[in-house]
């Protein structure tokens, strides 16, 4: 007798989809016995290779719901966000998510942040870094934005009817005027206040962007500057744009507000086109719901956001990179530029050489921070510690060298 | 266990069985028939493992409770396609606890409600309507704080394996709220239409149920008499409601799981010819104080006796069974039966209809007395006892104090514990790890 396993709606959908057999307890007499699950495995594998799309749900039959995190710990949602793409099933149920941050920079999954932050100064003035799972650049967060993730089934993942509803919100909320540009991001009177990422799977998908309503611009143009070097790196770059709070263009906008405001008009549209239904169309709904992201109710996300805060995510999947900075070498009335490069894979640095002016050659540097996580502060120790270095000094290693 | 080992008459009672057991090992018995029966019985139990269907013997029938016969004069019925929703705005939504300890039973409630109104005078059942929780609002005439003209019912919503909502034979609690309303006279309603209202306000409010296999949503349908005059009578107004509470587990229990009971016969729950065989608030009122009682002599339930002959008829607010080894040598499992004394509980009956469905053991519904159950345990034959009923499905009981007495009873001592199978096995039914009818999906 085979058992109906654990497995949440989606990825029932999913084996359905592709023609594999759901295995169900029958009775025992009597009624047909259900296919070995060998048999299941093998039709589910056939189906696959041709896959017929999934049953098309008329609009009338989606409803929709809200969901606002109660947590303001970034990895902690993106662990939420993370474990709703994975688990929870779409197909007639689509959720906006809605979040807000304590102060923290979030890059994309393919960044380096050390190109894009001063990941040592974040981590003295108490800003957690985050690498999310979706791709594009770094944004700064904090409570003063709100971010908004769009969830539904892949085959009707639509960006520009999301970020329709974030436009049509701010206009019936507040008379904001507000246009989508090429980017995708939100722009009002040129000036950008929403950024945009996604991710798409199967059988979900989601699409998550950001509003600036009252965020700390100081805050944010200081998290956002790299350490001064040169970076050769082949990691996703960030496109700065000027940026704007809304706050600047209405005083009466906050957060709080904007969450209403965003949740009754994802609410009130309908599910596939962008039709306002009015509130007939809301009270047909599932509403808002306060979402407690921890292990009670969503078995599975401490996992999660063990993996979001670790060093090998954060850091560690930073794509292979050199840095180099210019350091200057004090001698007996002469001075010489040097180079330090440094290698740095999976968020190590791996080789440190120093180039002699004059040379293509690189001559490796002994220090025992070999092999040790790279940060902007080990970076400058190294450069530090080179300083001491005598001119006349160096020039011997050349000569003996050459 | 050596002969310089301390006897102590609790501890004999305590261990009365593993004496028995230890006893039959290193003794050959020529006598006592039943225990060797009961050994013997023991022995082919652990051989063939119950088989745990998914269909419903047409014998035993699903159980389906007759339909209810309206008053002339009711009016109209209420209809869920008439259902009106004000959802719930950010600001009002209550936030979620982080675990189970802040949870306790019964303490916090979701962000919505249902309400039913019923006017005689504006044509009877009035649309139904979804909004948040809040409160109430009546005259302080209003028949239910003068006369307890209130009924209600005790059903639970569970996420499945597969995610979906379930909740558990609804037509059941339906059929038993109205007969209440019956008796109270109040009026009765449409129970099919009532499920649908109640599957809406499930779904809006589905977030409460945590996504984990083993959480449930307890959901309190109420009926109240508002009609604002003092006389004893009918009430031509009234308001059916339902309000929804997370819950952790229901007892706090000291040993594994097992309660403690006070059984005294100077209070009595329900006489015949009275509402015992109802859910109405005036039943539960009175106890309180006894269960104070209870608690303060270190135990954890009441067991409700009746008559001379002291009967056994619930535990607390549950049904009680007995698993024990009757004259014939055979394991039973009674129950006693429904005669006006006891409320007919929907975990009881499922018990009551599943167990003949296995047909492993007699089942039965007859009257048990304490006498009966002192005697049974002097000989041994006393095997489980257990309370049934929504909150926990099976409590099993493992001490009785009765006139001065304590009574050890061996449920958790058994081998392979008939509740425990009991609960598995609902508890496999409710959360749809097994597709049967009596666990309806809504969503």
């Amino acid at each position: 007798m085979s058992v109906l396993l654990r497995r949440n709606s989606s990825q029932l959908r999913l084996l359905l989809s592709s023609g594999g057999q759901v295995t169900r307890l029958a009775s025992t007499e009597g009624s047909g016995q259900p296919p070995a699950p060998a048999v299941a495995k093998q039709e589910a594998k056939k189906a696959q290779s041709k896959r017929q799309p999934p049953p098309v749900v008329p609009d009338s039959e989606i409803k929709k719901s809200v969901f606002i995190s109660q947590s303001s710990d970034v990895f902690t949602n993106l662990a939420l966000e993370d474990w709703l793409y994975k688990n929870f099933d779409f197909s007639h149920h689509h959720v906006l998510l809605l979040w807000a941050n304590d102060p923290c920079v979030v890059i994309g999954r393919h960044q380096n942040p050390f190109t894009e932050a001063n990941v040592s100064r974040l981590v003295e003035r108490g800003i957690t870094l985050a690498r999310r799972n979706s791709g594009g650049g770094a944004v700064y967060h904090d409570l003063g934005n709100l971010n908004c993730t769009f969830f539904s089934p892949r085959e009707r993942y639509d960006r520009k009817y999301n970020l329709n509803i974030v436009t049509r919100a701010l206009f019936r909320e507040w008379a904001i005027k507000a246009e989508i540009n090429e980017r995708d991001d939100i722009v009002v009177m040129n000036k950008k206040i929403s950024g945009t990422a996604a991710k798409l799977g199967q059988p979900n998908s989601y699409h998550h962007c950001t509003i600036l309503a009252s965020a700390n611009k100081l805050h944010l143009g200081e998290s956002l500057v790299r350490e001064k070097a040169n970076y050769i790196s082949r990691a996703t770059a960030s496109v700065p744009s000027p940026i704007r709070n809304l706050v600047d263009v209405n005083r009466t906008v906050n957060v709080a507000q904007l969450r209403s405001a965003v949740g009754y008009e994802y609410l009130r549209t309908a599910a596939t086109t962008l039709e306002d239904g009015g509130s007939a169309q809301t009270m047909k709904q599932r509403g808002f719901q306060l979402i407690n992201p921890t292990e009670k109710w969503f078995p599975g996300i401490e996992e999660l956001r063990a993996n979001y805060s670790s060093w090998d995510w954060v850091i560690g999947k930073t794509p292979s990179f050199t840095v180099e900075k210019d350091l200057e070498v004090k001698g007996h009335g002469e001075d010489m530029k040097l180079k330090l490069s440094v290698e740095v894979e999976g968020g190590l640095m791996k080789e440190i050489g120093l180039q002699l002016p004059q040379s293509e050659q690189l001559v490796p540097v002994v220090t025992p921070l070999q092999g040790k996580p790279y940060n902007e502060e080990n970076l400058n120790g190294i450069l530090g510690a080179l300083k001491l270095v005598n001119a006349s000094n160096v020039k011997q290693a050349i000569n003996g060298t050459a | 266990m050596t002969t310089k080992m301390a006897i102590n008459a609790k501890d004999i009672f305590r261990n009365q069985h593993r004496l028995i057991r230890f006893i039959e090992k290193s003794i050959r018995l020529c006598s006592n028939q039943s225990l060797k029966a009961a050994q013997q019985q023991h022995q082919q139990k652990s051989s063939a493992d119950f088989q745990i269907t998914a269909s419903v013997d047409t014998q035993y029938a699903s159980g389906a409770p007759e339909p209810i016969k309206h008053d002339k004069d009711l009016g109209h019925q209420f209809r869920a396609s008439q259902l009106s929703v004000r959802l719930a705005a950010p600001e009002q939504l209550h936030a979620k606890p982080d675990n189970d300890e802040e949870l306790g039973f019964g303490r916090l409630f979701t962000d919505h409600m249902l309400k039913i109104y019923y006017h005689k005078s504006l044509g009877g059942w009035q649309k139904p309507e979804i909004t948040p929780l809040e409160n109430l609002v009546m005259h302080p005439a209003a028949k239910v704080l003068h006369y307890a003209v209130e009924l209600f019912e005790g059903m639970k919503a569970y996420r499945g394996v597969d995610g979906k909502i379930r909740i558990f034979r609804p037509d059941m609690n339906m059929n038993r709220m109205n007969l209440a309303a019956q008796r109270s006279g109040l009026p009765t309603f449409e129970g099919p239409e009532f499920v649908k209202c109640l599957s809406r306000l499930l779904s809006i409010d589905s977030e409460w149920v945590p996504h984990t296999d083993t959480a449930s949503l307890y959901i309190r349908p109420t009926l109240i008499g508002i009609d604002p005059t003092l006389g004893v009578a009918s009430s031509d107004s009234a308001l059916l409601y339902t309000i929804l509470s997370p819950v952790g587990s229901y007892f706090k229990t000291g040993s594994s799981g097992a309660v403690s009971l006070l059984a005294d016969p100077s209070y009595v729950r329900a006489w015949p010819g009275g509402v015992g065989n109802r859910k109405m608030g005036s039943n539960y009122a009175p106890t309180i104080n006894v269960q104070k009682e209870a608690a303060a002599r270190g135990l954890q339930q009441v067991l409700w006796l009746y008559g001379e002959n002291h009967q056994l008829t619930e535990v607390g607010t549950m049904n009680i069974f007995m698993f024990y080894v009757n004259d014939q040598g055979e394991q039973e499992l009674v129950t006693p039966p429904l005669s006006g004394l006891i409320l007919p509980g929907i975990t009881r009956d499922s018990i009551l209809r599943m167990t003949r469905q296995w047909g492993k053991f007699k089942v039965s519904e007859a009257t048990i007395t304490m006498p009966q159950v002192c005697e049974l345990l002097n000989q041994g034959r006393l095997l489980e006892l257990f309370g049934a009923g929504t909150a926990c499905v099976v409590s099993p009981v493992n001490r009785i104090n009765y006139l001065g007495q304590d009574l050890y009873i061996p449920t958790m001592e058994q081998e392979k514990p008939v509740h425990e199978l009991i609960r598995d096995t609902l508890t496999d039914i409710q959360y749809g790890k097994v597709d049967h009818p009596w666990s309806v999906v809504i969503d």
